[in-house]
Formats: structure tokens, sequence, C-alpha cells
């Protein structure tokens, strides 16, 4: 206890030079916190808005699939299926799709799309789909079967002059190789975060694509929703227990499989940051080695002294300890005083892109807006990260403060 | 995912036996044969009617498409009038250069194909939009290179085969690597050709059989195409009638004959 008072002691010494070192812990603190609850939060708006658009959190498809995204890879959605997929508590909701390439034209312009077949009642709740219609509406969800509606993306609709009302022609090809032609009536036009996405995109009632394809029953893939992006994995196991021992077993594929570019994006962003934070953790440590490392060399007069009066090296190594602690902890306390309502602040006011970087956003599939999302994990990481390296810049200081020589120290004075 | 080796294993245990050919003739240009092969099956203006075979693991009878084909080779047009399924009975594909238009009587809409689109499948089959505007040529678009004579090509009945390959030239609009061909030494008909990615792996073989004669020509009347990345599928022409060096009434050739044969 008489440690920690004479550390105290020595911190408030010198408070000009307490006060920077404080700042610098302050400013570390509320980088590392708020920089990496943006980040956070941009990552999970990232991958929240992508999964949100299709696959889901996790997609089910027949083993094969994901390489060919042909007719040939297909699960079959019967009853069993739809029993298993309602028994999984771990969903937040599921939805089948039928994916088919086509041509869409409504006048002689053709476009090549990649034509999705949703079940309209059950894509609400997996899909943002429906909110992202910007003129007319989304498929009706009572229409019986061959109302043959279509949504378009916008720009698929500007570039081949078709308006909400008009018939497009959808030709392809069948399951059976036959030729598929029918005319759908476009309903609505949906605008998408990523423009090359809204130029090949089409929507279709998944009853009428199976008709269009003769497709049977069959479903391309099953887009299955989790609570949040953490719950992925727990869905994945949760999914897999529940297909397994069907014949033939679908496969199970966290979002990260379907989208590995997103993954990898997500990844390179993450060392980016990190290592910003390694170089200001450690430049703050240099700050703490530098201050306690003066404190100490002022001091040798001092501690020889002590070291006289029978102070053992050891207690001295503690007192230096603690005042690095102390240093550090004040910066933390106050950082985090700082950082954490500014987060918060930051989580409940996401902050509306302009209108250059809505550009880049939308290159990368992501809406205009940064959210940001504060984790009490990253909290207490942080705080422990700036303590360890705080208590290990002060090492150094601490031993030469241990050593220090009484003779010297009495004869000069 | 390119791996070069894997071609090169490809060449190795697919590729033409090359150790069991004869060397070349004397004094006959690669690039002459090619052109000889191209002109057994295509004259000036050629009428073709033909049915079309597809087979599928997803089929359990093979599908069935007859059609008829127009071509203008100089003016680079053609039109081709399907006539069974009864489901496809009208549509008509109408090329000009590189524009290729297709018309569906049932729903009265023409509609034309993007670029994008010239790689997939023509009518269900193996053969691709490109196959059918075949914007290149094999015989102005390549260079030719001898690889050998065959002195008993089995898959031909035991005929003499001179073996070429064709290599695009850098420019070319051409989608494949490589072509290996099997050229009849006597009347100059299309025996074989293999198809190669530009990584060199076969990704396709056509096959020319039941070789008839009509007029001066050798014409195969079945040509046999495997895509190899498929298995189980099977794409196979079968002409019924070949006509070569025929009048063609110019206003074939257009969007209006397109559309007007099968307007209801």
């Amino acid at each position: 206890m008489s440690e920690l008072r004479l550390a105290w002691r020595n911190v408030g010494r010198n408070p000009r030079r307490t006060a920077l070192t404080v700042a610098a812990t302050v400013f570390a603190v509320l980088l590392v916190v708020d920089f990496t609850a943006l980040t956070r939060g941009m990552h999970e708006k990232m991958i929240e808005d992508s999964v949100r658009l299709r696959s889901g959190h996790a997609m089910l498809a027949a083993p094969g699939y994901l390489a060919e995204r042909s007719l040939d890879y297909f699960i079959e959605l019967d009853g069993a299926m739809i029993a298993r997929l309602d028994a999984v508590s771990e969903a937040e909701g599921w939805a089948p799709r039928v994916v088919g390439f086509a041509l869409v034209s409504q006048d002689v312009t053709s476009q090549g799309v990649a034509l999705l077949g949703v079940d309209p009642r059950r894509e609400a709740s997996v899909t943002s789909l429906p909110n992202r219609i910007v003129e007319g509406s989304f498929l009706s969800a009572d229409a019986e079967r061959g109302a043959r509606e279509i949504v378009l993306g916008k720009r698929l609709a500007e570039r081949i002059g078709a308006d909400v009302g008009d018939q497009v022609l959808v030709y392809g090809v069948a399951y059976t190789l036959e030729s598929a032609y029918e005319l759908f009536t476009v309903v609505g036009l949906a605008r998408v975060p990523n423009a090359k996405l809204e130029r090949s995109m089409a929507v279709v009632a998944i009853a009428d694509l199976q008709e269009f394809l003769a497709f049977g029953d069959r479903v391309s893939e099953i887009a299955v929703l989790a609570s949040s992006a953490e719950r992925t994995e727990p869905l994945r196991q949760a999914l897999v227990s529940n297909v397994d021992g069907l014949v033939p077993a679908p496969r199970v594929h966290p979002w990260p499989e379907v989208m590995p570019d997103l993954e990898q994006l997500l990844i390179l962003d993450r060392a980016g940051l990190y290592i910003m934070l390694a170089i200001l953790v450690v430049v703050v440590g240099f700050g703490i080695l530098n201050t306690i490392l003066m404190a100490v060399l002022e001091r040798q007069r001092e501690l020889g002294v002590m070291l006289a009066l029978g102070l053992r090296p050891a207690a001295i190594f503690r007192v230096v300890l603690l005042e690095s602690f102390l240093l550090a902890g004040l910066g933390l306390v106050l950082g985090l005083g700082l950082a954490i309502p500014i987060g918060l602040w930051m989580e409940a006011n996401p902050i509306e892109m302009g209108e250059q970087l809505a550009g880049v956003s939308e290159l990368m599939g992501v809406e205009p807006v940064i959210r940001s999302n504060l984790e009490f994990s990253t909290v207490w990481k942080s705080a422990l990260v700036i303590l360890v390296v705080a208590m290990a810049a002060a090492v150094y200081p601490a031993f030469r403060a241990g050593r220090a020589n009484p003779v010297d120290a009495l004869r000069s004075l | 995912m390119t791996r070069p080796w894997l071609g090169a294993l490809a060449l190795i245990l697919l590729g033409p036996g090359v150790e069991a050919l004869e060397p070349p003739p004397e004094g006959v240009p690669a690039s002459e044969l090619a052109e000889r092969a191209e002109d057994n099956l295509r004259s000036d203006r050629t009428y073709f009617e033909a049915r079309m075979k597809v087979e599928s693991p997803r089929l359990s009878s093979a599908r069935s498409v007859r059609f008829r084909s127009w071509e203008d080779r100089g003016g680079k047009r053609s039109f081709i009038r399907i006539h069974e399924p009864a489901k496809d009975v009208g549509t008509g594909f109408l090329k000009r250069g590189s524009n290729l238009w297709m018309y569906i009587p049932r729903v009265e809409r023409t509609m034309r194909i993007p670029p994008s689109m010239m790689l997939q499948s023509w009518m269900g089959s193996d053969f691709t939009n490109d196959d059918l505007v075949r914007e290149s040529s094999e015989v102005d678009d390549y260079d030719h290179r001898w690889v050998g004579v065959d002195p008993a090509f089995a898959a031909a009945g035991g005929r003499r085969a001179y073996v070429i390959e064709y290599l695009p030239h850098e420019d070319a609009p051409v989608v494949w690597g490589r072509i290996v061909a099997w050229i009849a030494a006597e009347g100059y008909a299309p025996l074989r050709q293999e198809f190669f990615d530009e990584d060199g792996v076969k990704l396709r073989e056509l096959v020319f059989s039941d070789h008839r004669q009509v007029g001066s020509r050798l014409l195969p009347h079945r040509w046999t195409l495997t895509p190899l990345d498929k298995p189980g599928h099977l794409t196979e022409i079968e002409l019924l009638e070949a006509k070569f060096d025929v009048e063609i009434d110019e206003t074939i050739f257009t969007r209006r004959y397109l559309e007007k044969e099968f307007r209801r």
C-alpha cells in the first residue's frame, strides 16, 4: 500500500509530463476503441448487406453447385426438407431460390441476366429485396402460379428500355434443354448498391421460374439467415446436423464460401487496421517508456537514498511498474470515458457518406452509411493491450531504478 | 484456374499420337489444306436441311431439332429457320456480320443476341451461338501448321488423313487456343477436329462421319460434337439435304423476312 502511495506521489511530482503522457494514452485509447468499433460496424454492415442481398448467412446447395451454378445441381424441396429447415432454431428465416440464365428483352435490345426465382412470401424474412423497389412493387405474395410477374434491376430496365407495366420477353434454355420463352409483366424496378448486379438483375416468382425452366419442385439454393453475422457458425452447425442423412445431402456453405471476395476484402481491411493500431500502440508505449525512464534517471539520488535506507531493489522495481500502471490506468480511464460515449454516439448516429463516397461504396456493394459497432470485447481488449504495453514499457526503467547505486547517490549529496 | 501442366498432361494423354504419324508431304502448304477442308463443307451460297439431336444425362430421350439454313459466305450473312420440334416451329435466326437476331413467332418478338451471349448454348445443344455466327473463319483467322500424316486414321474407317493444327492470330475474335484437324487425304473432307483452350486443355471433339459424294464433294453427313467438360452430353447434326452454290433470294437475309414468314 505504501508502494502505491509512493508511486502515486511520483506520478504527481511532474504534473506536466504526466499530463502529456496521459493525453497520449487517452488519444491512443480513443483511436483504438472507436476506430475498431467503426471498422467493425462497417464490416458487419458489408456482410449484412451482401448476405441480405442474396446468400443468407448460410446457403444450402447441392455439392458442386457453387463452382458451376447450373441447373445440373439442385435440391429437392420436399416436405421432409421443409420440416428439417423449419426445425433449425438458429435460423431467423429461410428462402428457396432457383437461379437460371436467361435473356431479357423489351424491344430488340436484349440483355443476359441471372434470372432469380424467389418465394415472395418467404423472401422478406431473408433478404432486403422487397425493400429495394424504387418503382412499382415487389412480386405479389398471393399471385397465382402463372401470373408471370418480374422485377428488374433499374439499370437493366433502362438498358433494355422497359418500364413498369411493360411485357418483357424472357428467353432461356429449360432444364429439358428445350427453348424456354415467355412474356413477363414488369411489376417493379429495384435498386441495389451493386451496379453490376443491378444491370443483370431479374427476379420472378419461384413457381413461375420452375415452370419456365421445366424444373419441377427443384430449387438451386436455399438461403438461411442467422440473427447476426456472428451466429453464422452455430447456424452452420445446426444446419449440417439437420440435413444430415438426407439423400442426397445438400452442402451447407457459410457466407464466406459463397462470397470469398467479400471475406478476402474484410481480412485485408482488418489487417490494415490492426497494423495501424499496432503502430499507434507502440508509439504510445515508447511515450510511456520515455516518461518513466526520465523520471527514474532524474531520481537517481532519491532512489539511492531509499536503497540505503533499506528498501529492497524488488520494491523499487514494483514502485516504478506501479507508476507506469497508474499513468496508463489514468489514460485508460479518461480515454475510455471519452471513447465509449463517442462510440455509442456514433453507433446511434450512423454517418451518411457524401455523394463522392457513395460511388465507392456502390462499387463495393454497400450502402453509403457508416455505422459504428462498439462491442464490450473491443473495450476490454483495447484496455488490456494498452495496460500490457505500458507495463512492458516500464520494465526497463524499473530495472534501472532497482540497480541504482546507493554509494554513488549518497556521495553526490 | 489456369493449370498449364494439366494442359500438358491432357496433351500427352489425349493428344494426337504424334509419334505414329508420317512426315507431311512436300509442297502442300497447311493453309491450303485448311481452305480445301472448309470448302468441302461450305460454298459461297449454301443450303442445308439438317436434324440436330441433343443427348444429355438430364434427358431420357434425345431432343431433336430440324432446321433449314441458308448461308451467303462472302456477305457474311446466314439465315436459319426451325421446323421441329412443334414448340419452336418458325423460330428464326438471322446473322448479318457480327449481329445475330432471333425471332420467336409464338410471342411475335425479335431480339438481338448480345455479344456477351455468344458462348451460350444454341437451342439447348452443345453448339454455341458463336458456332452459329462464326464471325471468325477457320481459314482467315488462324495460322496453319502441319502436324503429320496418319496413314490409317481409324476414326474415319482407316482413311489416310492429313493432320494439321490451327493457331489463332493474336487479335482474331476466336475462342479457341488451338484446333487440331484431321482431313481426308482423298477429297479433303474433314474427319475430325479437336478444340483446345488457351491452356491447352481439350474442351471438345467434333467428329465428321457418314461421308457421301455430293457433286464434287465428299461430304460428311453426320457431325458429332462431344463437349469433354460435360460428361454424357453429345450433339449430333445429321445433314438431310445439302446444296452448294445455289441461288438465294436476297430478301431472305432481312429482318422483315425473319418476322414475316411465320407471323400469325
